[in-house]
């Protein structure tokens, strides 16, 4: 199958800082392609390369072999690609259900009625289980719930490709076994999902394909159990192998 | 104000209806009542100036863009209309390019000074202001600082007047309510609070401010037209002055910034009161406008409007259905949206 995404060589310079560092690699259609990588691995920057919110210092991304590099965020949802913030970020004064009515009325869809954007957002709202939130002002939920709302609005521009930055991050456990339940739905509607995650747990638990990142470079790529067992990985996460913990995975 | 979260009982919606209506039913048999010339007066300038606070509350209400440079949208339309007027042309024809052409005008102020946010917007578009300010104090054709002056070769009738300036004011409301329960309205309300996130939702934010920015623009604009041929003088030191950019950015925010009748309202109440205040108070009348503003600012930020409704709720038939027991979340509602900046 033809990847959604192509990365080439993708970089971003911080000042004389990489931030990330000749990234390339492709997604295919319809799989959960996880991100980890120690804290300021390069995983957020990757994200907002790729979703338009910072332009590359060099490097290609191409999306359905179409060249968007540089293109920015609004332009990329038309294109089909969507992204949540690690930092929930949603509109306060609205209710849950302009929130969502919002990215219906803008996404690649384009809705123009209110009322039929109103009826995709409230569809949304019941496949993340928020439907009995969707009059609430959006200043007034939880935190699991902003979660949740964040991947709705993603949801509701009906994008091809969704980046989800840590969607879980200070969730409890129950409600990240929820909402990995809720991204294996999403992909199996068809929507190819690339996921960064602070909890190796919850990326082995879901990815087809794991990339593990270190100073913006990509350091493994490959299935779950191939990436627990890679050395490399494990010096990254755990310091260099003395002897005593050799054959020790990670997670 | 969304009435998924205050649904009104039906009785109370009808009369909401209905008040605008009635309104404006009122306001056009009032020069038959036997109004005064004076006071026929009094209310086209009312008009002229609710006008203008509508149109900037249209960017900075509800696209939450501060601009203190409307003067030169004034300004421009009161130009263009006195040039053409001037020179003969129907003075209807020449309110439509005073809309025009300060619309055009927005575009290539908003096309550099929208890649600024928050203050750094406001800031410039004072320097835009100023230096068309001196630009006109220059320029030949228009006279320059001794002003301009219309000769309308036409009889005076200063209730056409009144009615054109009623007839703009009732369009600027409409185009309002029009605008807030759209899609548009609804990508600008999302820009307002944070314009990354609506970008991140498929809202290009720049095409969104410069096209409010000319509608508000053409509104100004035809407000400042109507203004100069009723006036039959105009001089860059009144139309483009400091002051008036000052004027307009006031009016909404006594009134209640974002809502469509709060700058109704802040737009009446200045029009009736700013004459008398410089009339009484002629050195300190600016004084005055400041310890309003902080006033406003620091105890009601949803201006008269917002002070209105709390009023109105507090006094309403108590038991209810959405009277008592849900009035403690609907005050903590409040709370919050004027955190989030609504």
């Amino acid at each position: 199958m033809a990847p959604i995404l192509e990365v080439e060589k993708l970089t971003k310079y911080f000042g004389g800082l990489p931030a990330v560092k000749d990234v390339s690699f492709a997604v295919p259609e319809q799989r959960i392609y996880g991100f980890i990588g120690p804290n300021g691995a390069g995983k957020t920057t990757l994200f907002s390369l790729i979703a338009g919110a910072l332009e590359p210092s060099a490097g290609r991304i191409r999306c359905r072999g179409k060249d968007v590099t540089g293109r920015r965020p609004f332009s990329l949802v038309k294109s089909g690609i969507a992204r949540t913030h690690q930092v929930v970020r949603p509109f306060r004064a609205m209710t849950v259900l302009e929130n969502v009515q919002l990215g219906a009325h803008f996404g690649r869809k384009n809705i123009t009625r209110t009322a039929a954007a109103r009826a995709h957002a409230r569809q949304i709202l019941a496949l993340v289980g928020l439907e009995r939130q969707a009059d609430t002002l959006a200043a007034n939920i939880s935190l699991g719930d902003h979660k949740r709302l964040e991947l709705a609005r993603a949801l509701a521009t009906d994008p091809e490709l969704l980046l989800c930055d840590e969607i879980c991050g200070g969730l409890t456990r129950t409600e990240t076994h929820s909402m990995l339940d809720l991204l294996e739905r999403i992909r199996r509607q068809g929507t190819t999902i690339m996921y960064v995650e602070h909890d190796v747990k919850a990326i082995m638990a879901v990815c087809d394909h794991v990339m593990v990142l270190n100073y913006g470079q990509k350091l493994a790529e490959g299935k779950p159990d191939e990436i627990q067992n890679d050395p490399a990985v494990i010096e990254a996460y755990l310091g260099k192998a003395g002897s005593q913990k050799k054959g020790r995975t990670v997670a | 104000m969304s009435t998924a979260v205050y649904a009104p009982s039906r009785h109370e919606s009808r009369i909401r209806a209905l008040l605008p209506g009635l309104l404006l039913a009122v306001l056009a048999v009032l020069p038959s009542a036997g109004l005064t010339p004076n006071l026929i007066r009094l209310f086209f300038v009312t008009f002229v100036w609710v006008t203008t606070s509508l149109g900037w509350n249209l960017l900075g209400g509800f696209a939450g863009q501060v601009s203190f440079g409307f003067a030169v949208f004034y300004g421009l339309g009161a130009y263009t209309a006195a040039l053409m007027i001037d020179r003969s042309v129907n003075p209807y024809l020449s309110f439509v390019a005073a809309g025009l052409i300060p619309a055009v005008a927005s575009v290539f102020i908003g096309l550099p000074t929208f890649r600024l946010r928050g203050p750094y917007f406001a800031i410039a578009t004072i320097g835009v202001s100023e230096a068309t300010r001196v630009i006109m104090n220059n320029l030949a054709i228009t006279g320059g600082a001794s002003g301009y002056r219309i000769m309308e070769h036409r009889p005076f009738h200063q209730v056409e007047h009144y009615y054109t300036a009623l007839g703009l004011a009732a369009l600027a409301v409409a185009v309002s309510l029009l605008i807030v329960h759209s899609k548009f309205g609804m990508a600008l309300k999302a820009i307002k609070q944070d314009e990354d996130a609506a970008a991140d939702l498929g809202v290009n934010p720049y095409a969104h401010k410069l096209a409010i920015h000319a509608v508000a623009a053409a509104f100004t604009g035809i407000a400042g037209g109507v203004f100069a041929r009723y006036a039959a003088f105009i001089n860059p030191q009144g139309v483009f002055a400091f002051q008036t950019s000052v004027y307009i950015l006031l009016m909404p925010v006594i009134g209640g910034i974002g809502m469509v009748w709060g700058a109704v309202l802040g737009g009446m109440v200045f029009g009736m009161v700013e004459e008398q205040l410089v009339a009484n108070f002629p050195q300190i009348h600016l004084l005055l406008y400041g310890v309003l503003l902080i006033l406003i600012i620091l105890a009601e930020p949803d201006g008269l409007a917002g002070l209105l409704g709390k009023l109105f709720r507090r006094f309403r038939t108590p038991g209810r259905k959405n009277g008592g027991a849900h009035s403690g979340s609907r005050e903590i509602d409040k709370v919050l949206r004027r955190a989030a900046g609504r």
